[in-house]
């Protein structure tokens, strides 16, 4: 019977990290060397997806109503938007407009004293989100874009499967009014990326401009500020 | 209980949730809450502090959701994974020894199955159950306790009655059979 060889230093440590067996101390040792080790990072995950399925062994159990509560009150803006005072205040009015709207959290701590409301407050910008789905396929979203006109920035998340299509890339255009396409950039499949718009595009980022998503060889399209390969997706820029 | 939620339903909640909107995470929270709130429940024993783990999780959720990569784990896998985490901090928050009473001794609702039973029903636990299971019993054992009651060695150790030392090897001689195991 041939014993199966040991498991190096580094992957043992990180079966350990990802089963649950470390100390705190080392538990933090393993945070820090899976931030500046991608190696052992990937260690790490490989464990993780290894013993995934223990959970399902885990019997679900409904936690009290007052979580949701308590999570709702506490909810930041997303970290990705921490650095904007101006959008912390105006993106948290918006998005959370379905349910509370906190401002700031100053006004979080007074509102959630009342009725939900939403708040209209001088709008320095509206954040637009379009779903892009395909245009012969099934109605579902296969991208997801949201432009932030106070980051100037375009935050894609492609939900398309990685490795379905080595030999393309996805490039994403913006078609305003003029109906012009104009190229953003590339999103890989199953990445969410956010990409600062420069100045020039950012007016054509608005309301009821389509984006798209085109196939296209390594590189994009070939064409000058025109897609050559077929249309995956696309969708309106709508307010939330 | 919310209706069954595929994977890719999950992987779009969370794009949207990644986009800043609040509503979605409602919607990953009511598909996704029990199954988290098992989870911090069987690492904590304790329903209050594992509301309030809960709670932390999904505001970590929230603030992390741009840094969720489809590509390398599923939703599921990753949100479970800041659960257990935070779980495990609180936990080791008692102190070194610490662990919870066996779940067992927890209140859980009638007609429910345990754990264990779970597992040796569950289909789609499948092969890595299989694996687990060719490993001796004491193994086996030291390897489940550790992923569901997120101990520490020492505290391995003490329940099980052995040095520290002794568990360590049982453990990761476990595992090495386990990937082996794993990748045929």
């Amino acid at each position: 019977m041939s014993e199966r060889p040991e498991l190096s230093e580094a992957e043992a440590f990180a079966a350990e990290h990802a089963l649950g067996l470390l100390t705190s101390a080392e538990r933090r040792q393993a945070e820090t060397r899976m931030a500046r080790d991608a190696v052992f990072a990937g260690l790490v995950e490989a464990w993780r997806n290894r013993l995934d399925s223990l959970i399902d062994a885990i019997m679900p159990i409904t936690p009290s109503h007052g979580v949701w509560a308590g999570i709702e009150q506490t909810l930041p803006v997303n970290d990705n938007a921490a650095d904007s005072r101006g959008l912390r205040f105006w993106r948290a009015a918006t998005v959370g407009s379905l349910t509370l709207a906190a401002a700031s959290l100053t006004a979080a701590v007074f509102l959630a004293n009342q009725p939900p409301v939403i708040i209209h407050p001088v709008p320095v910008g509206q954040l637009l989100n379009a779903s892009l789905i395909s245009p012969s396929g099934a109605p579902v979203p296969l991208f997801v874009a949201a432009y932030d006109p106070v980051r100037k920035a375009l935050i894609v998340t492609s939900l398309v499967q990685p490795g379905k299509d080595p030999a393309h890339v996805h490039e994403l255009w913006v078609i305003p009014a003029d109906g012009k396409p104009r190229p953003l950039g590339f999103i890989e499949p199953g990445k969410t990326k956010t990409m600062p718009m420069p100045e020039a595009l950012r007016n054509s980022l608005a309301l009821g401009s389509a984006i798209a998503v085109t196939v296209e060889p390594p590189g994009g399209s070939p064409k000058i500020d025109a897609p050559s390969g077929p249309v995956a997706a696309v969708g309106k820029l709508v307010k939330i | 209980m919310a209706a069954a939620t595929t994977p890719e339903d999950l992987a779009h909640l969370m794009a949207r949730v990644a986009a800043g909107e609040r509503a979605a995470l409602r919607q990953l929270y009511d598909a996704t809450c029990a199954k988290l709130f098992g989870v911090c429940l069987r690492i904590l024993s304790d329903r209050e502090e594992s509301e309030d783990v809960l709670q932390e999780v999904y505001v970590t959720i929230w603030r992390r959701a741009d840094r969720f990569d489809v590509s390398r784990a599923s939703v599921m896998t990753w949100i479970s994974t800041i659960a257990r985490n935070r779980a495990i901090d609180r936990l080791r928050a008692r102190g070194p020894l610490a662990y919870a009473d066996q779940v067992e001794d927890l209140e859980i609702p009638d007609g429910s199955v345990s754990a264990e039973a779970l597992l040796v029903t569950a289909g789609e636990v499948g092969r890595l159950h299989d694996c687990l299971g060719a490993l001796d019993d004491r193994t086996q054992t030291a390897i489940r306790t550790a992923f569901f009651d997120g101990v520490t060695y020492e505290a391995l150790g003490h329940r099980m009655g052995v040095p520290l030392g002794t568990v360590k090897s049982w453990v990761r001689r476990g595992l090495a059979k386990l990937k082996g195991c794993l990748s045929q």
